[in-house]
């Protein structure tokens, strides 16, 4: 593997930023779509995508211990309630740390079932969404009706934790951002949302991908955690204490999917509500296969998801339309690389796909709600039918493993 | 055989009280009133998922039902959907009610639309009441939907009335017929004052991802995008979604219009100053009424629409945000109930 595998440049990754930016600039001029980078766009894209990572975040320790966590959701249902139950009466970090907290009971059940008594991950994890519905409206019945605003779908309102603004900064940059000079307006629009209101949760958000990042990946604590991933009965008989490392991993694991829901109850919006979380904790356990169970790629995948949905929800019918030539046009390239590689016939049916949606793009003016709404899953789906040859899972992930298998 | 019939209906009778322990709202309010009126109808009320103390929908319908109650002295039984129940637990609830002597029974949202076709069949000498739905065609059914097209006619005209950008929006939570209903009215509303206003529509999801009648972060991001690209004012018709929509406008200082039941004293106190009108939808008006003939003996059946004649839809004027406006308003409402003006219900 390593033989083969070329090494990125140091910053790539802010390279890589830079060109997507470019990009976007190149769009917005071309098609007029305002709306594909103003500041606007990118805080609620910000918003967007942190559920969307820290669930994801929270499959990457499972399943780099090697439990697959498909009860990401029901964890972010807890963690919507711990965030309404504490937020409303302890105030705001109170339900950060409640949904902290009641996302690791989710983890902690799971742990038990998985990793003590080699509970199938799957039934499992199953068993904690359809759980983690009913004992959330259940408990919110019992502790939401009859306070002011609350009832047996919602919380009361939740007070905010803090956010960031520096005034004059985000006002010059917002006049900078409203003379359209090609891709200095995007630059200015993405400098102006991270210093307008942006907040503190977001902040902690990716600090925590980062922090996941160095402990997994750059302390030996991480090492023996992914090893028991990889080879658990390896690290057995290397003296890792396998099934604690795994029970720790699917703790925080679920810590982290609580977050998540306690992020969308009390930033993305103020209350705990019945059904909020709406898949999102599928889409992340989707975001982090995406990105190859690695941070950076979950970022991006997690990212892109957040991004088109904005675009959906913002000024769907436009920005989509635009995107549409932005895919023709990456197709185009896609095609090219193709008959590069001699595989002409496929370079045929690319080109052919391509011009289809270009005929499209020149028909229409506005793409209709139906399939804004889509744009999201479509894309993922093309960028991971492009990209998953790629992938490559940990090694025994989904495996029961039990203690002294190693012989 | 009697002996087993009346064997069954004491273990109905029983299983029906036992049933009823689990919620705590009383029976019999209007007897226990020496003055009031008596009655010996008996209402069988199922309330979709939320039940009483919603805040919105089912309380509606049980406000409607206490005024029958206080009015007439009827008897009543109340029992509440669960959220993803089967179609079968739906059945059963009618089924109890008629095997109890419930006569009417009132179902409460088109959730309970298949199961009252099927029970209705059983029991053709129990009436049947459904609110919002008007699919089950049978004589001992009545369907109490509404004109909520005219509601939100009128609140598109306050809109257009009121907005300074001659820009406004409506955020829609899932795109089936029943909310174009609502976008319909609205933009028809908004143009009859202003022919060249423009309207955004956005729906937050497609059927049958119902999710975007739940998600408030949606909403909010919905509505700020059509805030931050010039609309001043954003109808919602989207259920628990509309939370993020009076966000957003509370936040950018501009005008949000609730729907269903009058928001601005259901939400929140923060946001309250950001809720224009908003459009009504009195389901204790078609409870009432719906319960006032049965108790003068007459059990409507068919479809009954309630709209802006008898009072079944309208705006609300809390915060007194559309006072200096009332009087066109009143004046469009005119037209509309005289025929002067069709409201469509597609867009």
């Amino acid at each position: 593997m390593s033989a083969v595998t070329r090494r990125l440049p140091r910053l790539w990754w802010l390279g890589a930023a830079v060109l997507v930016l470019l990009a976007i600039s190149v769009l917005r001029v071309v098609t007029g779509a305002e709306d594909l980078a103003s500041s606007g766009t990118v805080r609620a894209t910000l918003i967007a995508l942190v559920p969307i990572m820290l669930a994801g975040l929270g499959g990457l320790w499972s399943e780099r211990a090697g439990v697959v966590n498909i009860g990401l959701e029901g964890m972010m249902v807890l963690g919507t309630y711990g965030a309404g139950y504490f937020g409303y009466h302890y105030g705001a970090w109170a339900g950060v740390a409640g949904a902290l907290l009641m996302g690791a009971i989710g983890g902690l059940i799971h742990a038990t079932a998985t990793v003590v008594f080699g509970v199938d991950h799957i039934i499992s994890g199953v068993a904690i969404n359809i759980i983690a519905v009913g004992a959330v409206q259940y408990l919110a019945s019992l502790t939401f009706v009859g306070l002011p605003g609350g009832g047996q779908t919602q919380s009361p309102k939740l007070d905010n934790v803090g956010s960031i603004t520096i005034g004059p900064l985000s006002d010059a940059l917002g006049e900078v951002e409203d003379q359209n000079i090609f891709f200095v307006s995007e630059l200015a629009a993405v400098a102006r949302a991270m210093v307008t209101n942006l907040s503190l949760l977001v902040v902690l958000a990716f600090v925590l991908l980062f922090v996941t990042y160095w402990v997994l990946w750059r302390t030996s604590f991480g090492l023996r955690l992914r090893s028991t991933g990889e080879s658990p009965s390896a690290a057995e008989s290397l003296g890792v204490a396998v099934l604690r490392y795994k029970f720790v991993a699917v703790l925080i694991s679920g810590a982290l999917a609580g977050l998540a829901g306690g992020f969308l109850a009390m930033v993305a919006s103020s209350n705990y509500r019945d059904g909020q979380t709406g898949g999102r904790g599928y889409i992340g356990l989707a975001a982090m296969i995406f990105g190859n169970w690695r941070p950076g790629g979950l970022l991006a995948g997690s990212g892109l998801f957040g991004y088109t949905q904005t675009l959906g929800l913002r000024q769907g019918g436009t920005s989509v339309h635009a995107l549409l030539l932005a895919v023709a046009v990456l197709a185009i390239g896609l095609a090219g690389y193709q008959l590069w590689r001699k595989q002409v016939r496929l370079a045929v049916g690319i080109l052919v796909a391509a011009a289809a949606l270009i005929t499209v793009y020149a028909a229409i003016d506005v793409v209709p709600g139906d399939f804004v709404n889509i744009t999201p899953y479509v894309v993922t789906l093309l960028v991971l039918a492009f990209a998953s040859q790629r992938l490559r899972m940990p090694a025994a992930d989904g495996q029961v493993y039990r203690r002294g298998s190693a012989g | 055989m009697r002996k087993t019939a009346r064997f069954a209906a004491v273990a109905m009778a029983a299983a029906l009280t036992l049933s009823a322990c689990g919620s705590d709202e009383g029976t019999d309010e209007g007897t226990d009133n020496g003055d009031a009126p008596t009655s010996d109808i008996k209402v069988g009320m199922a309330y979709d998922v939320g039940g009483r103390g919603d805040q919105s929908f089912n309380d509606s319908a049980a406000a409607g039902l206490d005024q029958a109650i206080d009015e007439f002295g009827m008897e009543s039984q109340e029992s509440e959907a669960e959220d993803g129940e089967a179609e079968s637990a739906r059945e059963e609830r009618l089924r109890t009610f008629a095997d109890a002597g419930y006569d009417p029974i009132i179902a409460v949202g088109f959730a309970y639309a298949a199961s009252i076709g099927k029970v209705a069949e059983e029991y053709p000498d129990v009436h049947f009441a459904i609110i919002d739905d008007s699919s089950v065609e049978a004589d001992n059914v009545a369907s109490l939907v509404f004109a909520e097209e005219q509601g939100s006619f009128l609140v598109g005209a306050a809109a257009a009335l009121k907005t300074e950008t001659d820009q406004i929006g409506f955020v829609g939570g899932v795109e089936t017929p029943l909310i174009q209903k609502f976008e319909a009215g609205y933009v028809a509303g908004a143009e009859s004052v202003n022919p060249d206003i423009e309207v955004d529509v956005t729906y937050l999801t497609q059927v049958p991802d119902f999710s975007g009648f739940a998600d408030p972060a949606k909403g909010k991001t919905a509505a700020e995008g059509m805030f931050d690209n010039g609309a001043d004012i954003v109808y919602h018709a989207a259920g628990g979604s509309g939370g993020g929509v009076f966000e957003a406008a509370s936040e950018s200082g501009n005008w949000a219009i609730g729907v269903d039941s009058d928001q601005y004293n259901t939400a929140d106190p923060s946001v309250q100053d950001s809720i224009l009108t908003s459009m009504l939808k009195n389901v204790n008006v078609a409870v009432y009424e719906y319960l006032s003939q049965v108790n003068d003996g007459d059990f409507p059946s068919g479809v009954t629409t309630y709209d802006l004649e008898v009072d079944g839809v309208g705006y609300s004027t809390s915060g007194g945000f559309v006072d200096d406006i009332v009087e066109q308003l009143d004046e469009l409402k005119q037209q509309i109930i005289d025929g002067e003006i069709s409201v469509p219900t597609a867009p």
